[in-house]
C-alpha cells in the first residue's frame, strides 16, 4: 500500500525539516517521493530546491483560474516532487480554506500524485481549524506521525494533537522524537509513546549541521551526506517506510501529563 | 482577484440553487442545506412546491467556530422521521465549506436503507453551473446517471455558460433590469403581421420547467393565427424532445408536448431536449436557412438569446425571456421587440400542465377585439 503520511507537532519543533530530510533519504533510496507543504509559510520543500521558493498553489490560482500541474509541482533533489499550498498574509483570510482548496486543486491537475511510493504532508504547527485536518480528511493521508521532544510543551502538544486524531477517527502511526537535548529525552519519549499506546519511532538528535545546511538552502542529505545525521534520517526513512502499526492513540489527561514531564527532569 | 477577471456586480443565483434544482431533477426526496437558516431560503421555499423538501441544519454562530457536525446529523434524524426519504443529499454552504466541515461523514451516519449523497459546493463559484456539475459527479458515482448523461450534461454546461458570457448574464459588467416593451403594443404589431400573410416561425427554446409558460405563447400565436385563418403560415420548432435529460425534465417534454397536442398545436420540428436551449442554435440555423427559408417573422420564447442572428436575417423579431436582465442584451443583438414574463419561474414550479402567460394572453385579448370590432364593422 502507498504511505500518505502527514506529521504533526508543535510550532518549531522540525516537521518541515523532518519531512523534507525524510523525502530526501527515501528518494535516494530510488523511491518517488511527493512532499506537500501545506504551511501559508511555504518553507517545507525550500531545501529540496537549492534554497529557492516555488509559486504556490494559491498564489497561482489567485492570478488565474486554471492551474496546471507544471505551475505548481517542481522537481527536487533526488526527483521529490515538491508542492506548496501557499496561503494568506497572516492575519488576513483564511489558511483552512486554503489548504481545501489547494488539495482540491492537486487531486484535479495531478490525479497520479496517488502512485508515489511516499507522500508527504507537512502541516502547519497548530491544528486550529478544519482545514489543517483537509490533507487526511480530503488527501488520502492513511497514516499520520506526531513529532515532539522531550520538553513539556511538545509534548503537551503532541498529546493534544493524539486527541484530536481520535476525534476524526485517525489511527496513529507513531511518534518521532526530534531532541532539543532535554533530560533523558529518548527515555521520556519512549514511556510516553508507550504511554498513549504507540510506540517511538524514531530519534532525531539535535545536530547544528541541519541548521547550518538549512542555511545553504540543503538537506542534509543532499549537503553532507555522509554525516551521522543523515545516517539518522536514511534510517528513520526506511523504519517509516516498513511501519505498518497503527494505533488509536489513549491521549494522557493533564495531570499525567505532567507527571510524566517531572518524572524525568530530575 | 486579478485585472484580467471581468467583474460582475449584480446579483444571481448561486451554484447552491443550481445544486437544489440539480436534484430536484434527479427526483431527490430531501435536500439539507448544511448551513446558516437564511441561506437560499427563497428558492428552498419555490422547490418545495415542486416536491423537493429543502431543509436546513441551521448553522449559527456557535457551529461556525466548532463546526455543526451534530447539528446536521440531528437535521438527518428528523428528515427521516418527518419524511422517510428514499435519497437524502446534503448540500454544503460557504459557511461549512469554509470550515471544511465533512460531509461524508455524516452521509455514513444515515441510516442503512436511505441514499445519501454529499454535494460540496458553495456561493462563491463565478459560474453556477459549477453547482450542477457538484451533484451530477456523485450521482453518477451512486448510480443514479449515466457517465454518458454526465458528460453530455457537461457540454451543455459548458454551452449554456458559454451562452450567458457571449448575450447573457455574464455578458456585461452590469445589466440593469428592464419590464421590456409593452406586450399590448407587440401584440398589436405582431396580430398586423399574421394578418398580412406573413409566414412566422415560432421557437420554443425554453430551459425545463420554463417551458410550462413559454409554451403558452405559442399556443397563443397559433390560436391567433387560426382566429384569422392564417395557421397555414405558422411554422413550430420546439426543443421538446421526450427522450433526453434528467428523469424530471423528461417528464417536463411529455407534459408540453401532450398540452400542443390538446390544443391541435401542431409541432414541425423538434430541435432538442428541454436541457439543451444552450446547443439548438445550430439546428434552429439550419432548418430556417436550408430546410424552410422565407420567413418574415419569428416569435423566440424562452431563451432567445442562445440562438445565432444570422438564422434571423431581415426577419422581425419578436421574443419572450423571464430575465428582466436579458432585455438590454437582446436588444443590443438586434431583436425588436423584447418581452418580459415577470416573475415566469416561481409559477412554473410544482405544476404538470400549461401555466397562461401574460403576452399569450393579452395576444388572445387583442385578436379577439380586433376581430369582434370587424365584426361590428360589418354589420
Ligand atoms: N534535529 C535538529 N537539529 C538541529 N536543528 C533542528 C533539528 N530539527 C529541526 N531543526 C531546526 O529547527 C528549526 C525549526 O524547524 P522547522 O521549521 O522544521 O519546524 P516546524 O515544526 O516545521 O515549524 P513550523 O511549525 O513553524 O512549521 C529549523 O531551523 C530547523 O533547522
Ligand atoms: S453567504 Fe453563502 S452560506 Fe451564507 S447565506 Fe449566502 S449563500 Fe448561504
Ligand atoms: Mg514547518
Amino acid at each position: 500500500m502507498k504511505k500518505i503520511i502527514a506529521i504533526y507537532g508543535k510550532g518549531g519543533i522540525g516537521k518541515s525539516s523532518t519531512a523534507s530530510n525524510i523525502a530526501a533519504a527515501c528518494a535516494m533510496n530510488g523511491k518517488k517521493v511527493m512532499l506537500i507543504g501545506c504551511d501559508p509559510k511555504s518553507d517545507s520543500s525550500i531545501t529540496l530546491l537549492g534554497g529557492k521558493r516555488i509559486p504556490t498553489v494559491l498564489d497561482v490560482l489567485r492570478e488565474k483560474k486554471n492551474v496546471e500541474k507544471e505551475d505548481v509541482i517542481f522537481e527536487g533533489f533526488g526527483g521529490v516532487k515538491c508542492m506548496e499550498v501557499g496561503g494568506p498574509e497572516p492575519g488576513v483570510g483564511c489558511a483552512g480554506r486554503g489548504i481545501i482548496v489547494a488539495i482540491e486543486t492537486l487531486k484535479k491537475i495531478y490525479p497520479e500524485y496517488l502512485d508515489n511510493d511516499l507522500i508527504i504532508y507537512d502541516v502547519p504547527g497548530d491544528v486550529v481549524c478544519g482545514g489543517f485536518v483537509a490533507p487526511i480528511k480530503k488527501g488520502f493521508v492513511n497514516e499520520v506521525y506526531v513529532l515532539t521532544s522531550g520538553e513539556y510543551m511538545p509534548l503537551y502538544a503532541a498529546n493534544n494533537i493524539c486527541r484530536g486524531f481520535n476525534k476524526i477517527g485517525m489511527e496513529l502511526g507513531g511518534i518521532i522524537c526530534n531532541s532539543r537535548n532535554a533530560d533523558r529525552e529518548k527515555e521520556l519519549a519512549e514511556e510516553f509513546s508507550d504511554r498513549i499506546g504507540s510506540k517511538l519511532i524514531g530519534y532525531i538528535p539535535k545536530d547544528p549541521l541541519v541548521q547550518s545546511c538549512e542555511r545553504d538552502g540543503f538537506s542534509v542529505l543532499e549537503k553532507a551526506p555522509d554525516s551521522e545525521i543523515a545516517g539518522v534520517y536514511k534510517q528513520l526513512a526506511e523504519d517509516l517506510l516498513a511501519n505498518t502499526d497503527r494505533v488509536k492513540a489513549t491521549p494522557l489527561d493533564d495531570d499525567a501529563l505532567r507527571e510524566l514531564s517531572k518524572k524525568y527532569s530530575d | 482577484m486579478t485585472e484580467k477577471e471581468k467583474l460582475i456586480i449584480h446579483p444571481r443565483p448561486s451554484s447552491i440553487v443550481a445544486s437544489l434544482y440539480t436534484l430536484r431533477d434527479l427526483n431527490v426526496d430531501v435536500a439539507i442545506l448544511h448551513g446558516p437558516p437564511g441561506c437560499s431560503f427563497k428558492h428552498a421555499r419555490l422547490l418545495e412546491e415542486d416536491r423537493l423538501r429543502v431543509l436546513t441544519s441551521a448553522m449559527d454562530e456557535n457551529d461556525f467556530v466548532f463546526g455543526g457536525r451534530e447539528k446536521l446529523e440531528r437535521t438527518i434524524d428528523k428528515a427521516i422521521e418527518l419524511f422517510s426519504p428514499k435519497t437524502i443529499a446534503l448540500v454544503g454552504t460557504c459557511t461549512s465549506m469554509i470550515i471544511g466541515e465533512e460531509l461524508t461523514d455524516s452521509a455514513a451516519y444515515a441510516p442503512d436503507g436511505v441514499d445519501v449523497i454529499c454535494v460540496e459546493t458553495h456561493a462563491g463559484y463565478a459560474n453556477n453551473t459549477d453547482g450542477v456539475i457538484s451533484v451530477l459527479e456523485p450521482a453518477m458515482e451512486c448510480g443514479m446517471i449515466t457517465a454518458e448523461e454526465l458528460e453530455r450534461q457537461r457540454r451543455l454546461l459548458t454551452e449554456a455558460t458559454n451562452v450567458e458570457i457571449r448575450h447573457g448574464a455574464a455578458s456585461k459588467g452590469y445589466l440593469a433590469p428592464s419590464r421590456g416593451d409593452i406586450k399590448y403594443k407587440a401584440a398589436e404589431k405582431l396580430i398586423e403581421l399574421i394578418r398580412s400573410g406573413k409566414k412566422i416561425v415560432g421557437i420554443l427554446n425554453a430551459k425545463k420547467e420554463t417551458a410550462y409558460m413559454f409554451a403558452d405563447e405559442l399556443i397563443a400565436l397559433y390560436e391567433t393565427a387560426r382566429l384569422f385563418g392564417m395557421e397555414e403560415n405558422i411554422t413550430i420548432f420546439s426543443n421538446t424532445d421526450i427522450t433526453l435529460g434528467l428523469p424530471r425534465v423528461k417528464e417536463h417534454a411529455v407534459n408540453v408536448m401532450k398540452a400542443f397536442d390538446e390544443q391541435s398545436v401542431p409541432v414541425h420540428e423538434i430541435i432538442g431536449g428541454l436541457d439543451e436551449y444552450a446547443v439548438t442554435a445550430g439546428n434552429v440555423k439550419d432548418l430556417i436557412l436550408n430546410k424552410y427559408g422565407g420567413f418574415d417573422v419569428a416569435v423566440i420564447a424562452g431563451v432567445p438569446h442562445a440562438l445565432p442572428m444570422e438564422a434571423f436575417a431581415g426577419m422581425e423579431l419578436f421574443s419572450i425571456t423571464n430575465g428582466p436582465r436579458q432585455v438590454a442584451p437582446l436588444k443590443d443583438m438586434g431583436h425588436q421587440h423584447v418581452m418580459v414574463e415577470i416573475d415566469l419561474h416561481p409559477q412554473t414550479l410544482g405544476v404538470t400542465k400549461i401555466v397562461p402567460s401574460e403576452f399569450g394572453d393579452t395576444l388572445r385579448a387583442v385578436a379577439t377585439d380586433v376581430m369582434a370590432a370587424e365584426i361590428g364593422e360589418k354589420k
